[in-house]
């Protein structure tokens, strides 16, 4: 089914409306099955979703990068956290695709801060308090873990990652329900703007649109 | 065994901003050509997405197999190791870079053609920086006016112009020179930060006017106006408003019937009779070796990749290259001293500026501290920068901004609520700074890296420099007070930045003169001992402006080849 942009938008700049996307969504979570949900709209759109990946670091380094990556960008009162927002299902995403050779960096990684952990209190990097969390994670930042290599470049790509999944396009599986946007207030990815879209001083209405299932016809 | 085509009149090598724009004049003159492109045609309707992670992610727009492959070493000194950089944006595509830059297109100031001559004549020779090789160009602004006109009104630039045959215009720019007439269409849409930011240049006293820009402000030889969706920055245009040459100057060669394009072409070496002339070019297409005879060849890739296929291109006359035998290919060559050198003025709004959409051309520019557009008596240095306020912020780089020292940490739930308030309220200033050529800067083949066929990858060497960091500095503490006279109550930058490693604004290396003790090229772009070879792209060039080259790297294309036609007419 083809949608031609601008139907009810304004300036034709509907790209992929995201209807029923929270709900599917937020049904995906409490199912526990983000992972398998195609990460785009469930109609109205032109573009195949990407297949369904399989986590290329697997389900023990999920769960540390999850507890990270919700340490980084905590739930609050402002929204939902990273991995509620999908930011784990980005990043296997991302190393499943086009940063491949990211993967036994980051699994190593993972895996030393979790031995950190166990080491200092016995469980896991993902039962520990938050501020456990917090403090292995600021060594690891500052370059005072010993026991992991490059910690401060494992932060770094940690924080990147991050950033990079709550605030990309939901068709890479972060930013669930336009969460990352709806935080910093960006409406949404368009095929045009009209001034009032250029408008300072107050936060622009929310689109919630994504970048793909546009007709990109080119005119 | 190279399989041998039929001999053609001109073979273009590289068709993108520069071979792109030269292919139509020659068309024009009824010269048969061949385009030799190392990518293939873009389908802006598949091809280019409004994704942040698309775009500047994974590069898919800004790239190529070949680029990939030959990515240059870099080093800050003689006695250091070079390292091979891990990408540029040097693309392989019909169009190439033009495809996927901020479309910003400016002429240089006339100063900038003669910066020596006129910084003796005004300050004295002790006002030229040391160890700096910088020579005027072998050509005045006045000799390439007519050749900038035909690249605004044939690829299509909006603008508004502020100096009409000496006619100034204070809505324009007041310190542009002459032009015979108006651009082809007006500037861009403004929008409201584009007009506060208007505003407050205009209460400091300063002449601010809206930056040209080779995009389409309104429907323009059966192409639409923009669309201000914002990812024109790394992406390429969906409905092809940015006046690329895929869509402007190239198709219109091709339906001339002279041109044609041959793409997935990998050119490895350009070939030299026993009298130095050049007879033709040799490339790769799948799998296969090709001669493609030519009564003259036009060098048009990255300045990065005609500096390394002159080098490469090695014959009995041109034992240590192609037009080297006085050891200039590769000399006087350097990055822009731009936002990649290290300079950037960041600032926090105390509210929303909403620049998420729009274009990065969609600006407004102050050029009051650019050129030799003040006196520089007593400071120490010479030339200056532009300053550029504009829009388009993508979602993941606003949230990865710096915290203006407000927040302690980067990360957590105090930074969490501070970018989730601010993201919105920050922007950065494009700040370009007038850069001169030093003998401890040049680029040549890298005795260590090598490209999948064996051939060494370009290295380039870069020392300190001092009188571009301090025009920067002068430059930077200028932008900040634009900044606060706008209303920004945090700001950060204002260092004059440490240089660039390399620069999607690379600038000689082939450079054009009449001596050739001391370049690489005749005043037309042809190399000295090698007169049916020209050389086009930003290698050429002499000196960079306070702004970005493509312009001036498309009019000079433009003669060059004009030259090409007169010379081939003649024979």
């Amino acid at each position: 089914m083809n949608k031609k942009s601008g139907s009810n938008l304004p300036a034709g700049g509907s790209v992929n409306r995201g209807m029923n996307r929270r709900e599917l969504l937020e049904t995906g979570i409490k199912a526990g099955a983000v992972a398998l949900i195609p990460l785009v709209d469930s109609g109205c759109t032109t573009e195949a979703p990407p297949p369904p990946v399989a986590t290329p670091l697997g389900a023990d380094h999920d769960r540390t990068l999850a507890a990270a990556a919700d340490r980084i960008l905590p739930a609050d009162e402002l929204g939902p956290g990273a991995s509620a927002a999908g930011v784990v299902h980005y990043i296997n995403r991302s190393l499943a695709e086009w940063n491949q050779a990211e993967l036994p960096m980051l699994r190593q990684g993972l895996a030393d801060i979790n031995e950190v952990a166990i080491a200092r209190h016995s469980y896991e990097f993902a039962a520990l308090t938050a501020e456990q969390q917090d403090l292995i994670l600021t060594e690891l930042e500052t370059g005072r873990l010993d026991k992991v290599a490059n910690g401060q470049l494992l932060f770094n790509r940690l924080l990147r990652l991050t950033l990079e999944g709550m605030f990309s396009d939901p068709y890479y599986g972060g930013n669930a329900g336009y969460a990352g946007w709806d935080l910093i207030g960006y409406p949404g990815a368009v095929l045009a703007s009209t001034p009032d879209m250029q408008k300072m001083r107050a936060r622009l209405p929310m689109l919630h649109t994504s970048g793909h299932g546009a007709e990109h016809d080119g005119h | 065994m190279a399989i041998k085509l039929p001999e053609t009149d001109v073979v273009v090598v590289g068709l993108g901003a520069a071979g792109g724009v030269a292919v139509l004049p020659l068309a024009w003159a009824g010269l048969k050509v061949i385009g030799l492109e190392a990518g293939t045609w873009m389908n802006p309707g598949q091809d280019y997405k409004p994704d942040e992670i698309h775009n500047n992610v994974r590069s898919l727009v800004t790239t190529g197999n070949k680029v990939a492959n030959e990515v240059p070493t870099f080093r800050t000194a003689p006695d250091h190791v070079a390292r091979q950089q891990p990408r540029h944006p040097m693309m392989n595509a019909v169009g190439g870079t033009s495809i996927h830059y901020h479309a910003q297109s400016w002429r240089l100031n006339p100063w900038d053609f003669k910066v020596k001559s006129a910084t003796v004549q005004r300050y004295g020779a002790s006002y030229l920086p040391e160890g700096s090789t910088v020579e005027d160009w072998p050509l005045r602004y006045e000799d390439l006016e007519p050749f900038y006109d035909h690249i605004e009104y044939e690829v299509g630039v909006s603008g508004k112009a502020g100096n009409i045959k000496g006619k100034i215009d204070p809505v324009g720019n007041i310190f542009e020179g002459p032009r015979q007439r108006e651009y082809p269409m007006p500037p861009l849409r403004s929008c409201e930060f584009v007009d506060h930011m208007t505003q407050a240049a205009r209460a400091l006293g300063y002449h601010p006017y809206r930056g040209p820009a080779a995009i389409n402000s309104q429907p323009y030889q059966g192409r639409p106006g923009c669309a201000f969706h914002g990812w024109c920055d790394r992406g390429g245009c969906h409905i092809r408003a940015k006046s690329s040459t895929d869509v402007t100057t190239i198709p219109r060669a091709v339906s001339t019937g002279n041109l044609r394009v041959v793409d997935n072409a990998n050119v490895r070496r350009i070939e030299t009779d026993n009298t130095g002339k050049a007879t033709g070019v040799t490339y790769l297409r799948d799998g296969k070796e090709y001669f493609q005879p030519a009564r003259a060849v036009l060098l048009g890739t990255y300045a990065y990749e005609n500096i390394r296929l002159l080098l490469l291109s090695q014959s009995s006359f041109h034992p240590n290259g192609l037009g080297n035998n006085r050891g200039q290919v590769g000399k006087h060559h350097f990055g822009h001293w731009d936002i990649q050198a290290g300079v950037a003025v960041s600032a926090l709004f105390p509210f929303d500026l909403n620049i998420w959409y729009g274009a990065i051309a969609q600006g407004v520019m102050v050029d009051d501290w650019a050129d030799d557009n003040f006196d520089h008596k007593g400071l120490g240095f010479i030339g200056g920068s532009s300053m550029h306020a504009y829009t388009e912020k993508h979602p993941i780089a606003a949230a990865a901004m710096g915290t203006f020292g407000k927040v302690p940490k980067r990360w957590g739930s105090e930074w969490k609520r501070f970018i989730a308030e601010n993201a919105g309220r920050w922007t950065t200033a494009y700040i370009q700074t007038n850069t001169l050529p030093y003998s401890n800067t040049w680029a040549d083949l890298d005795p260590n890296v090598r490209d999948p066929f064996g051939d060494p990858v370009l290295r380039i060497t870069s020392g300190p420099k001092v009188n571009e960091p301090k025009a920067a500095t002068f430059t930077s503490g200028k932008m900040i007070e634009w900044f606060r006279a706008a209303g920004a109550t945090e700001i950060v930058g204002g260092q004059g930045g440490t240089g660039p490693v390399l620069s999607t604004h690379a600038h000689g290396g082939t450079r054009m003169g009449v001596n050739p003790a001391t370049s690489v090229t005749d005043p037309f772009g042809f190399v000295h001992d090698c007169p049916n070879l020209g050389v086009i792209g930003g290698s050429v060039m002499c000196t960079a402006g306070a702004r970005n080259p493509t312009q001036t790297i498309q009019a000079l294309a433009w003669r060059t080849a004009e030259q090409l036609v007169r010379t081939l007419r003649h024979a």
